[in-house]
């Protein structure tokens, strides 16, 4: 596979503010890559290195195998992006304003197929590119920034945070979207902070915190660190026994429920011991992203008041 | 109606800075035209002299207004007024809509409308600062007039005159805002309604009867059109009439009433004017980054540039004037004083006919509107970056080369059109002169001349916005206020040589000299290009600098 985007050890200092701070990011061709991390973390710094508007103190980035700073036009014939806080022009339509970042990109040449994918797209996402600029919400903004990205090929999206002003169904439409293009071979580069677009969409995520990757891998070897949540009926089941189910951690009676965390790949142990337990609605959640994230920002949330019942096995 | 006092004292919070300042201009005027009104018509007898030749130039009387009669602080208020009550109108229109329709453009009206204030005092409130700060106007004006001798009725009158004027604007500020969606709208329709107020008092003057005194004069019909010719017929130092201050207060108050009947009955971010809906695709025009800066930048290019050929016209319309004034046996005096003026605005070695020296001398106010043009250009540059719109575009395959580029072009455009536009004016004002093709093969080259030191400011603005972007707003409108202060009027406010050799317009060639010195503007043309191409150097170089 082709690295599409390579940056090692990769630096930025505002001043004495260190915003990017010796980050790693590998995305290959044809995957949907997503970009975790909470606000502040460096995700747009990043972006703006990637796309040379500027320039990496420290360290190395790639695109495509050039740099972004100095081959900055070329890489852009290449790349569409839209930014996390959509700013437009207030006097222009937000139709003017899409034709004109198309027009920019060099997209137009087919003005046939632009048309109709314009059209198509105003259409799905319930756009109304007669108004001025400065009338768009921040939701319509960022549907400008879309509609331009999505209107013409690309073989790089760049999406940060695409979807913040979105509604829930203005979300799943962005998620179609985004999967049409996969067929094609794009490759997308999605940062958010929202894990359930990134856990429907991303083949793999890195997590970043305070400039720097914290965690980097596919979804499936991402779960591996994480654990499974279970639950099921404790009624008439003598509480020692739970001592006998192995892996379990985190074990709490609560009322009449049962609930504790295992271990991915402990999970046929558990279940046979649950099956020995003959124990009744039992409920199994996958391990979420959430949980990933929420482990790795830990320390900056208050750990919640938990009566551990880990004595009891 | 609780809430309010809170929201009458958040406007004064939000406009302190403002307010001093409008205020201190308006002070600084009134001072600096008394000043002048003693130093170079000082006795009876030259105000006189000055007054019969203006009465045969309504050129000048648009300019100025009515005379009434030889009294120095008549004389001062026949000067000064109407520009006066253009300033307290821009300044009280856009005090209203600010608080208005930009406030609820910007959606702090609805967290406002939501608390208890409702819909009605927050318009209350906003009326109440303006009527407060027309008050204070005029206050300050009367108090300077009588500081410098003008008896306390008079002085009370003429204060009082301004601030009716004032409050009038105030309802008609109001009423744009209800009318227009957005603040822009609002403001570009009262100050469309504020400049035409000026241009019918205007009319006014000049078709105005002479008296039998032969020293003042009756405004024509037109100016009962304005509130600024109601504020005129006050007559404050003669004729002392009351009337047309009810006629203003009326005005303003009708056209609260009407603003606030309309704020209650219609829904928040709706208006009268319905907002036009825009195009659904761009035209070919807007293709690239020159076609978009040319798009932003279009109405007020368009602006400078209709304002440069209206002073041009009327340059070349009153030059004449000032010729015939010297030329009377009365005008002698008076023509000296002026001539005086004129050379230290030229310049140290400027020499030539009265009639050029006015030219020139005026040649540099166009200069000073086009170097405007062409730093407004270089700020948006910054604008769009702060605001985010220079990320889309240099996102997409657009080098800093062809993105800075355009705003260079349009502002070096923007000057040449401005300085070009004058000159035509100035043919057509020209019209109807004695030797007339040597008029205005001078007037060509003085528009020619101002050219290259305002290509020098556009790119000294363009360096200061590649090397300081966070403070290129304020300091790139320094750097040409400093330039305007020492090259412009460096001779009347008498600065040493040295100091007024900093700004490129005391290098402007002087067209009036008997062989013309083309080298300085050679010299500074070669700056210009030289300091922006460093400027666009170092925009290359530099990270996009976003918001703030």
């Amino acid at each position: 596979m082709n690295t599409v985007i390579e940056t090692r050890g990769l630096e930025k200092h505002f001043g004495r503010v260190r915003a990017l701070d010796g980050l790693d990011l590998s995305v290959e061709a044809g995957e949907v890559h997503g970009f975790l991390g909470p606000n502040g973390a460096g995700k747009s710094t990043t972006i703006r290195v990637l796309l040379g508007l500027i320039r990496a103190s420290g360290g190395n980035a790639t695109l495509f195998g050039r740099d972004p700073w100095r081959d900055a036009v070329e890489l852009h014939r290449r790349i569409a992006y839209v930014p996390g806080d959509v700013n437009l022009w207030s006097n222009l339509s937000g139709g003017e304003s899409i034709d004109l970042l198309t027009r920019l990109r060099g997209g137009t040449t087919d003005k046939r197929a632009y048309a109709a994918r314009r059209e198509h797209l105003a259409e799905v996402f319930q756009f109304d590119p007669s108004k001025k600029g400065r009338t768009y919400s921040k939701g319509n903004r960022q549907k400008v920034a879309l509609i331009a990205a999505l209107a013409t090929p690309a073989d790089l999206y760049i999406l940060d945070e695409p979807t913040s002003g979105l509604d829930p169904l203005m979300e799943a439409v962005f998620r179609q979207e985004i999967a049409a293009l996969l067929g094609d071979g794009a490759t997308v580069l999605l940062s958010s902070h929202i894990l359930s677009e990134v856990e429907h969409l991303c083949d793999r995520v890195s997590i970043i915190r305070a400039g720097r990757t914290v965690e980097t891998g596919t979804l499936a070897e991402l779960r591996h660190l994480t654990r499974t949540e279970i639950s099921f009926a404790g009624e008439g089941i003598d509480h020692a026994a739970f001592a006998t189910i192995p892996g379990a951690h985190d074990l709490v009676v609560d009322g009449a429920r049962v609930r504790f965390t295992a271990d991915s790949d402990a999970m046929p142990d558990v279940l046979a011991a649950l099956s020995r337990l003959r124990a009744t609605g039992v409920t199994v959640n996958p391990p979420s992203l959430e949980e990933l994230f929420m482990r790795h920002y830990h320390d900056e949330i208050d750990e919640p008041a938990r009566s551990s019942l880990e004595g009891v096995r | 109606m609780k809430t309010l006092p809170t929201l009458l004292l958040a406007r004064f919070r939000r406009d302190r800075v403002q307010i001093i300042v409008w205020l201190a201009l308006f002070a600084l005027l009134e001072v600096a035209g008394r000043g002048a009104v003693t130093e170079t018509y000082g006795d009876d007898a030259e105000r006189a002299s000055v007054i019969r030749l203006v009465i045969m130039s309504p050129a000048i009387l648009m300019l100025r207004g009515t005379p009434q009669g030889t009294d120095p602080d008549a004389f001062q208020f026949f000067l000064l007024f109407g520009f006066l009550g253009l300033m307290v109108g821009l300044m009280m229109t856009f005090l209203a809509v600010r608080h208005t329709r930009g406030d609820e453009e910007a959606g702090r009206a609805e967290l406002v409308g939501s608390t208890p204030a409702g819909r009605i005092a927050p318009l209350l409130a906003t009326a109440l600062e303006g009527v407060i700060l027309s008050a204070l106007v005029g206050a300050i004006m009367g108090g300077v007039a009588f500081a410098y001798g003008a008896d306390a009725s008079g002085a009370l009158l003429y204060g009082a005159a301004l601030s009716a004027v004032g409050i009038a604007y105030l309802g008609v500020g109001l009423a744009c805002a209800q009318l227009m969606r957005t603040s822009r709208g609002a403001n570009g329709l009262a100050a469309a309604i504020v400049t035409l107020g000026y241009a019918f008092r205007a009319m006014g003057d000049a078709t105005g009867t002479v008296q039998p005194d032969g020293l003042s004069m009756e405004a024509g019909w037109w100016s009962w059109l304005s509130p600024i010719g109601w504020g005129q017929a006050v007559a404050p130092y003669t004729h002392q009439r009351l009337w047309p201050l009810a006629l203003c207060v009326a005005l303003g108050a009708v056209l609260f009433a009407a603003s606030a009947w309309l704020q209650s009955h219609r829904d928040l971010d709706s208006s009268i004017v319905p907002e036009r809906a825009g195009r659904l695709h761009a035209p070919l025009s807007l293709s690239g980054p020159i076609g978009l800066v040319w798009r932003t930048l279009r109405n007020p290019v368009i602006g400078w540039t209709v304002g440069g050929a209206l002073f041009g016209l009327v340059l070349g319309a009153v030059g004449q004037t000032v010729v015939d004034l010297v030329n009377t046996p009365d005008g002698q005096e008076a023509g000296q004083a002026i001539t005086d003026t004129l050379a230290a605005i030229a310049g140290p070695n400027a020499e030539g006919g009265l009639i050029d020296l006015f030219t020139t001398g005026l040649f540099g106010f166009v200069g000073v509107l086009a170097a405007v043009g062409g730093v407004q250009a270089i700020m948006r540059a910054r604008q769009d970056e702060a605001g985010g719109t220079a990320e889309l575009v240099l996102a997409a395959p657009v080098s800093r080369f062809r993105w800075f580029s355009a705003y260079l072009l349009i502002g070096a455009a923007s000057v040449a059109a401005v300085l070009a536009f004058a000159v035509l004016g100035a043919f057509v004002g020209l019209i109807g002169s004695p030797d007339v093709g040597e008029r205005m093969s001078t007037v060509a080259e003085a528009g020619l001349a101002q050219l290259p030191a305002c290509l020098v400011i556009v790119a000294v603005a363009a360096l200061v916005f590649a090397l300081v972007p966070r403070a290129s707003i304020a300091l790139g409108w320094a750097v040409l206020l400093v330039a305007i202060v020492l090259g412009q009027f460096g001779g009347l406010f008498g600065f040493p040589e040295w100091v007024r050799d900093i700004s490129p317009f005391t290098h402007t060639p002087i067209v009036t000299a008997e062989t013309i010195d083309w080298s300085a503007a050679w010299v500074m043309s070669g700056i210009a290009v030289v300091v922006a191409a460093g400027a666009t150097a170092l925009v290359r170089r530099r990270d996009l600098a976003l918001g703030g």
